[in-house]
């Protein structure tokens, strides 16, 4: 903690005694400040130059906790000083008489923490410590990715390297709420890779359900069309939590709710397998995909309830509960994949790991849609919030993913290759996966959106954190990765909702299990479609479509797309569009998955493609059954790759 | 009315910040803001001298600064002027900007001015062994009247 003795000798908490570097060239309105800082009981040093004030911050790194400067400046730029500020990982806050909506934009484009506007008053400079604590928890996360108790030794020594004063700060300071919310969220609980921060590029917000449910919850009473993510952050009041975080999720949610609303427009008749009716379209993807995961992870027949197949039922979800325990399963699956109930088939041998039949996630689902989205809002909760998983989307799209029989083994072997490609680090986030369930594979699910969702999948994609996870598990059963991905996504679905039987479409399982068989192809496709799918989310996925594409042309091509999470607008076109789409994408992938870019992306990429692949395989089926596939391809979301 | 008008509540937030530790913050405030204004308005009307080579980059950096320290003293006439200052300098009317500058240079000495005799009146009371209301400062005349019947 960082301690301040007064004058009376007594210890004070921060943030009293936080050290800002004040810079303004106007004297009065600098003395002001001086006035205002140093009656929050902050230390204050203040310059008027801007080049002195780079030699303070140059000279000692460590010498303040927060930057307040001018914007207009006449012998240096304020931005200047924001990027020095923010090399040395400082907050900066610019302050500007200008209130103007470009200049506003400007400032926090350019990263600074906060813009205040002259003249300055005593409440706005009250609570500039948050900024700080904002810094240092977003530091000690990116040093530190697995959560703190499940740190390997061999991890630990990645803490935060940043100032000791810092993460004092931030540990003493009220983040430690946060920081347990965010273990729940990283999913990343065991780390059994020793690289797996090490390959984390940067620390990602995981929108895990409790978080995405605040989100929800400002959003709604600020109202949708107020909501400003400034407003929607301090309504949150995540320590943290940055107000690019919560406009990247915004943009999503909205994009999401963009999406159902053109899905409902788009409902049809319902139907167990892939109805007209998007929403029950989605939830039976969704359904498939959980079944998809379930068999995945579970051997055992009773998860395979092929009858559950026939319906859309949330205890598909639970199926994806499975835990990744692929890899021995997946091979034995592989072998039955051609049974007549492939997901079924796929079950049983698939995974013979733990079984967290949680299907309740649709189990609440009032409706088909509603339904669907319920369970998906458990899932999507984990990684996108709830929601988002309302709508249908991840699962559905999962669902509309699972391409036919073809395209799913396309894609299964795409998900399942994917794994092998990467190897320890995603088995830690598998891991993790597997142990927070939730968080990682919803990252993955949102992926799938309904077929209306596309929207959402291109917005979960951003939470490319979660894909981790899934990825994670993925890799530990190298074999099994593919169901892993479900897995993982079963797993974080069924974590909400427990006990739902596990109904594996069977038009996608059927397309799983023809996917199955094809190994080899399959790992290729699987490196692919997990690039694409879950590339998306952070990064674009092209590579996904690729694992769809290879089968049905059409089909997966669909499913690719919807992956890929491409524009949205494709969620309008036909199949035939959709296909060709998703041949595009796929080829990409393929690129992709060969060149790997960040491994940040690959492992996003890993874990999402599996579930992705999965629900894809299943939608695909399902769709093929139905004879929406195009619909469901379309709907999929194959711009659910939304560009960062 | 005395200062009516003439400041906004910046100033009574700027008189907040003043207290037994800082007992001369706002006098030294407002006369770091009249130094300004004096150098500002000085620099301002070189560039404005000559018309066929005006500077209005610097005139509108000028009249930016004056801005931002009226609004942080509170000195809203001051401040009102300079939003028709940046107007006029913004579309180049080098005689719309020599009126604002007059007008600026006015109502800047003429706020000095009033806040001069406020602060003596403030000392007059303190010496008479009173206290000073924390009034709004818009209804410092209701500090006149005290001061007048403490005289």
């Amino acid at each position: 903690m960082d301690l301040v003795s007064n004058e009376e000798g007594r210890t004070e908490h921060f943030p009293v005694g936080m050290r800002v570097l004040a810079v303004d060239d106007n004297p009065t309105c600098l003395r002001k400040l001086e006035e205002l800082l140093l009656r929050c009981k902050y230390h204050v040093t203040k310059t008027m130059e801007s080049k002195k004030a780079l030699e303070l911050l140059r000279e000692k790194s460590n010498m303040f906790d927060l930057v307040i400067s001018d914007v207009e400046m006449p012998d240096t730029d304020g931005f200047k000083l924001l990027e020095i500020g923010l090399e040395m990982d400082l907050p900066v806050i610019m302050l500007s008489a200008h209130s103007d909506y470009d200049s506003v934009m400007k400032g926090i484009i350019h990263g600074a923490c906060d813009y205040l506007v002259k003249p300055v008053g005593l409440k706005e400079l009250r609570n500039i410590w948050q900024h700080v604590v904002k810094k240092n928890i977003t530091t000690y996360k990116k040093n530190i990715s697995p959560s703190p108790q499940l740190l390997t030794p061999s991890e630990s020594h990645l803490a935060p390297s940043g100032s000791k004063k810092r993460k004092e700060k931030v540990n003493d300071s009220g983040g430690d709420e946060d920081e347990s919310d965010r273990e729940d969220e990283d999913g990343e609980g065991s780390e059994q890779d020793g690289d797996e921060s090490s390959t984390r590029k940067k620390p990602r917000v995981v929108w895990s359900q409790e978080l995405h449910q605040k989100f929800v919850n400002a959003v709604q009473q600020l109202g949708l069309d107020k909501a400003v993510p400034k407003k929607i952050l301090d309504f949150m009041n995540i320590e943290g939590l940055t107000r690019e975080n919560v406009a990247s999720h915004l943009q999503k949610y909205r994009l999401y709710l963009k999406k159902i609303d053109e899905s409902q427009h788009q409902n049809m008749t319902p139907d167990t397998f892939g109805t007209k009716d998007s929403s029950y379209f989605n939830m039976s993807q969704l359904d498939g995909l959980r079944d998809f995961t379930s068999t995945r992870q579970f051997p055992s027949s009773s998860l395979l309830s092929r009858s559950h197949l026939t319906r859309f039922h949330p205890s598909v979800y639970s199926s994806i509960n499975l835990q990744g325990t692929n890899s021995s399963n997946f091979n034995n699956h592989q072998s039955s994949s051609n049974s007549a109930n492939p997901f079924g088939t796929y079950h049983r041998t698939l995974f013979p790991r733990s079984q967290n039949v949680n299907l309740s996630p649709l189990e609440p689902l009032q409706f088909p849609t509603s339904k669907y989205m319920g369970d998906f809002k458990t899932i999507g909760d984990r990684a996108t919030g709830g929601s988002f998983l309302d709508t249908r989307m991840s699962f559905g799209s999962s669902s509309t993913s699972l391409p036919s029989a073809s395209s799913n083994n396309l894609m299964l072997q795409a998900n399942y290759t994917q794994p092998l490609h990467i190897a320890s680090d995603k088995n830690q986030p598998c891991h993790e996966a597997n142990s927070s369930s939730l968080n990682m594979s919803v990252h993955g699910l949102p992926r799938f959106p309904s077929h209306s969702w596309q929207g959402s999948l291109r917005t979960t994609n951003r939470f490319p954190s979660s894909c981790l996870p899934i990825n994670h598990v993925f890799s530990q059963d190298q074999v099994a990765y593919p169901g892993s991905g479900l897995g993982d996504c079963s797993s974080l679905v069924s974590a909400e909702n427990p006990g739902g039987e596990m109904q594996c479409e069977p038009q996608l399982l059927g397309a799983f299990m023809n996917t199955l068989d094809d190994g080899p192809k399959w790992e290729e496709q699987n490196c692919n479609m997990v690039n694409n799918q879950f590339g998306n989310v952070e990064y674009p996925l092209a590579a996904d479509n690729i694992v769809f594409r290879d089968n049905n042309a059409s089909r997966s091509k669909g499913l690719d797309e919807s992956l890929m999470m491409s524009p949205i607008e494709d969620s309008a076109t036909t199949i035939n569009n959709s296909q060709e789409y998703v041949g595009k994408f796929t080829m990409l992938d393929a690129d992709q998955m060969k060149h790997s870019g960040k491994p940040e992306n690959a492992l996003v990429v890993e874990n999402q493609h599996d579930v992705f692949d999965d629900i894809m395989n299943e939608m695909m089926k399902q769709d093929e059954n139905n004879g929406l596939v195009s619909a469901v391809a379309t709907r999929f979301g194959f711009d659910s790759f939304p560009p960062p | 009315m005395f200062l009516k008008g003439f400041l906004d509540n910046q100033f009574s937030e700027l008189r907040k910040l003043q207290d037994e530790g800082t007992p001369d913050f706002v006098a030294e405030v407002v006369s770091l803001f009249f130094d300004d204004c004096a150098k500002l308005i000085n620099n301002m009307s070189t560039s404005l001298e000559r018309p066929e080579n005006v500077d209005f980059k610097q005139v509108d950096s000028g009249v930016h600064q004056l801005k931002g320290s009226s609004s942080s003293v509170g000195a809203r006439r001051v401040k009102n002027v300079c939003i028709s200052f940046k107007e006029c300098c913004d579309v180049q009317n080098r005689e719309g900007c020599l009126r604002c500058l007059q007008q600026v240079d006015y109502e800047y000495k003429m706020l000095k001015t009033k806040l001069q005799d406020l602060f003596n009146l403030e000392q007059q009371i303190l010496q008479a062994g009173g206290t000073i209301p924390q009034v709004d400062i818009n209804e410092t005349d209701t500090l006149l009247n005290f001061a007048n019947v403490q005289g």
